[in-house]
């Protein structure tokens, strides 16, 4: 029993971390969102990095890491708000394909040529792909009109990953609101310093904080094939969803006026917790696959079974 | 990450189990917070001692067993699995066991410690006062030094476990001079010296579990201080520190309720709004978060890592967890929600536990305290005043 990451990922996240950090800040999305929604550049930056071959096995040319690895980095995507489909090839298609011994695309996606979304009846939207195109509220988003089956691990991945990128968003988001808070003064003193501000961005903390060990349990779950996975990751998808849908709220709100301006750069992550928030199963949804396990008595509960 | 037990851990499990289930009481007792109570949870503390399971992570040279921080986790995942009473002893067990260790001498640790561990002194904590409570540095009461004695006068107030406690821990300000954390001193006094009077406090159940205690020339031996004279603020912080903000509140307390809620909620279903119903889904989420929250601490303690102001989230988190849990019983009970004992006799736990909830958010620091250390110290927001 072990509930850490070890000196490898913590190496891996902080790296693709400080890379986003430093290539892809607000600037690039306001670039995006003007200039058109991709920039060839920014994928082959991430491809570079190895991350399409995250979970392509190494005899396969690839890093062969675990989806504990890929929600981390995930998280990082999330966190930047990055909108190039990695999070949907690298570790959505690519672990569906390879449980299914789907493996004839894989070397194109490791080499960055090939962009798979899969649909699902769930989640018919295809990020970048081919079909009707449909406007999103996120501006950075390209989708297309799929059509997809019910298949339940396809569904399971989907939602993990954008369980991860919104805790990403949702840190994003309290970081935005805090450095504003920092910085605004009014009645003479920073606006950060008033407790009716403070009280209100510790509170999103808290939901940060307490979902992402939710998250990283479902991430492990489901990379060790635990029967009870879906559960976990309906779980983490719902305190996922809610700690970036307060995270966005609480934000909006700290900037004031500013909040609701096109200026300000938190919109863009807002809009993308919208979008992820009803994305892969909504908040509805993953509460009832919840409640079946809880209240039906699938899932064994109670202090002994923390971990089943 | 690996999260699966190990077998070691499996074998500790079913041990803590058999021993649980053999000697945890079948019906559950009377409230700590009376003098029949506080006798049944005492006796239930020399229980503990004499399996050797009262202070579980302990050294064994102070009567403990050692046990690492997964172990821990197990031990309180059995006892409330099992639905182990309140700690009586639990100010000793995690508030002062642990301060002794770090700034107790030799002398102190012997006298102090084996009997703690034994239940056979249990110890109230005495931080308030009437005119510091969140603000604790405001602390006014005094130790002045006689010879090789502190002469302590003035007044503490909701010291839980006072009323029928043996000893008292607390702050004190031994420089007249000083002002706010400096000049205190941290002060151990048997209660029963002459010019301490206690003055129980009838809480919001109706019973008098803890009290004021007033100091009115209160000899106590300088050798019941602990780490020197004007050290007291910071034996007390560290007294607040890291595995306090860990363990004061095991997650397996939280799961039982969250389980206890369940059963209520299917007695009650046929009968139970849709709100109801997501409420009880959503308590279970939430202790289980708690859960792994506990146990990524835990391990990252155990790899040589401490928890700071983080500790303010973990408050935050289960006592507001606790008290929705609560509410929702209530809610969920109808009439019989009022009942504190049912036609048949037994208590009501959910009353009681509600009840019980309401104080989470108050004490140990106010959360509106903890909102303010997390806005202050993890997202470093201006203090109050700054500009």
């Amino acid at each position: 029993m072990d509930f850490r990451f070890s000196e490898d990922q913590l190496t891996l996240t902080e790296t693709v971390r400080d890379y986003l950090a430093g290539t892809h800040g607000p600037e690039v999305l306001r670039r995006l969102d003007t200039e058109g929604a991709r920039d060839p550049a920014i994928w082959t930056g991430l491809v570079e990095m190895g991350l399409t071959g995250l979970l392509i096995p190494e005899e396969q040319g690839g890093l062969g890491f675990g989806l504990v690895d890929a929600a981390l980095i995930a998280v990082e995507c999330g966190r930047a708000c990055v909108a190039e489909p990695l999070v949907d090839t690298a570790f959505v298609a690519v672990p569906w394909l390879i449980s299914r011994g789907v493996t004839e695309d894989l070397p194109a996606i490791l080499a960055g040529e090939k962009q798979v979304a899969l649909p699902h009846a769930i989640n018919p939207w295809i990020a970048d792909g081919e079909g009707e195109a449909l406007e999103s509220v996120d501006p950075l988003r390209r989708l297309a009109l799929g059509s997809g089956g019910e298949d339940d691990l396809l569904l399971d991945l989907g939602a993990l990953m954008s369980a991860a990128q919104l805790v990403g968003i949702a840190d994003a988001m309290l970081a935005q609101a805090t450095d504003y808070a920092k910085l605004r003064t009014q009645f003479g003193q920073p606006i950060g310093a008033f407790q009716a501000i403070k009280h209100q961005l510790a509170t999103c903390a808290v939901a940060n904080e307490f979902a992402k060990p939710v998250l990283w349990r479902a991430a492990a779950s489901q990379g060790e094939g635990l029967a009870s996975a879906p559960v976990h990751v309906s779980h983490a998808k719902v305190a996922a969803t809610d700690a970036a849908m307060l995270a966005a709220e609480t934000a909006i709100q700290v900037h004031g006026a500013m909040g609701y301006t096109y200026e300000v750069d938190l919109h863009f992550w807002m809009k993308r917790a919208w979008a992820l928030a009803g994305a892969w199963g909504s908040r509805a949804f993953h509460m009832r696959r919840i409640d079946e396990a809880v209240l039906g008595g699938t899932l064994p509960i109670g202090p002994d079974h923390t971990f089943d | 990450m690996d999260l699966a037990y190990t077998p070691e851990q499996q074998v500790f499990r079913a041990e803590v189990r058999a021993w649980m289930e053999a000697h945890v009481p079948k019906e559950p007792l009377v409230t700590l917070e009376c003098r029949e109570g506080f006798d049944q949870h005492v006796e239930w503390e020399r229980t503990l001692a004499s399996g050797n399971w009262g202070m579980v992570t302990w050294p064994e040279a102070y009567g403990g067993r050692g046990l690492d921080l997964i172990q821990w986790l197990i031990f309180e995942e059995e006892y409330f699995r099992a639905g182990g009473p309140n700690r009586a002893n639990q100010n000793g067990i995690f508030l002062l066991g642990p301060t002794i260790m770090e700034f107790g001498s030799d002398e102190q640790k012997a006298r102090f410690l084996p009997p703690m561990a034994r239940g056979e002194t249990i110890w109230a904590q005495a931080w308030s006062e009437p005119g510091a409570g969140s603000d604790m540095a405001a602390i006014q009461s005094k130790a002045v030094r006689d010879g090789d004695h502190y002469v302590l006068t003035g007044q503490k107030t909701w010291s839980s476990r006072a009323a029928f406690a043996d000893w008292g821990f607390g702050i004190f300000r031994t420089d007249p001079e000083s002002k706010r954390h400096k000049g205190l001193t941290f002060i151990l006094f048997d209660l029963d010296s002459p010019g301490i009077t206690r003055r129980p406090i009838r809480q919001l159940h109706g019973e008098t579990g803890f009290a004021e205690l007033f100091f009115d020339e209160v000899r106590v031996p300088v050798e019941n201080s602990l780490a020197g004279e004007g050290e007291g603020w910071n034996v007390a912080m560290a007294t607040a520190g890291f595995e306090r903000g860990l363990m004061l509140r095991s997650p397996g307390r939280f799961q039982a309720t969250a389980k206890r809620l369940v059963d209520l909620y299917r007695a009650h279903a046929h009968e139970a709004s849709p709100a109801a119903r997501e409420a009880v889904v959503q308590a279970w989420g939430a202790a289980q978060a708690y859960a792994y929250n506990t146990y990524s601490v835990a391990a990252k303690i155990m790899a040589g890592g401490k928890i700071g102001a983080e500790a303010s989230l973990n408050k935050i988190f289960w006592s507001e967890l606790d008290r929705s849990m609560h509410r929702t019983a209530m809610q969920l009970l109808g009439a019989e929600a009022e009942l504190k004992r049912s036609a048949g006799g037994a208590i009501n736990p959910w009353l009681e536990g509600y009840i019980f909830s309401l104080s989470g958010p108050i004490y140990a620091g106010s959360n509106e305290v903890q909102r303010n250390i997390t806005a202050e110290r993890l997202l470093g927001l201006p203090r109050v005043g700054a500009g």
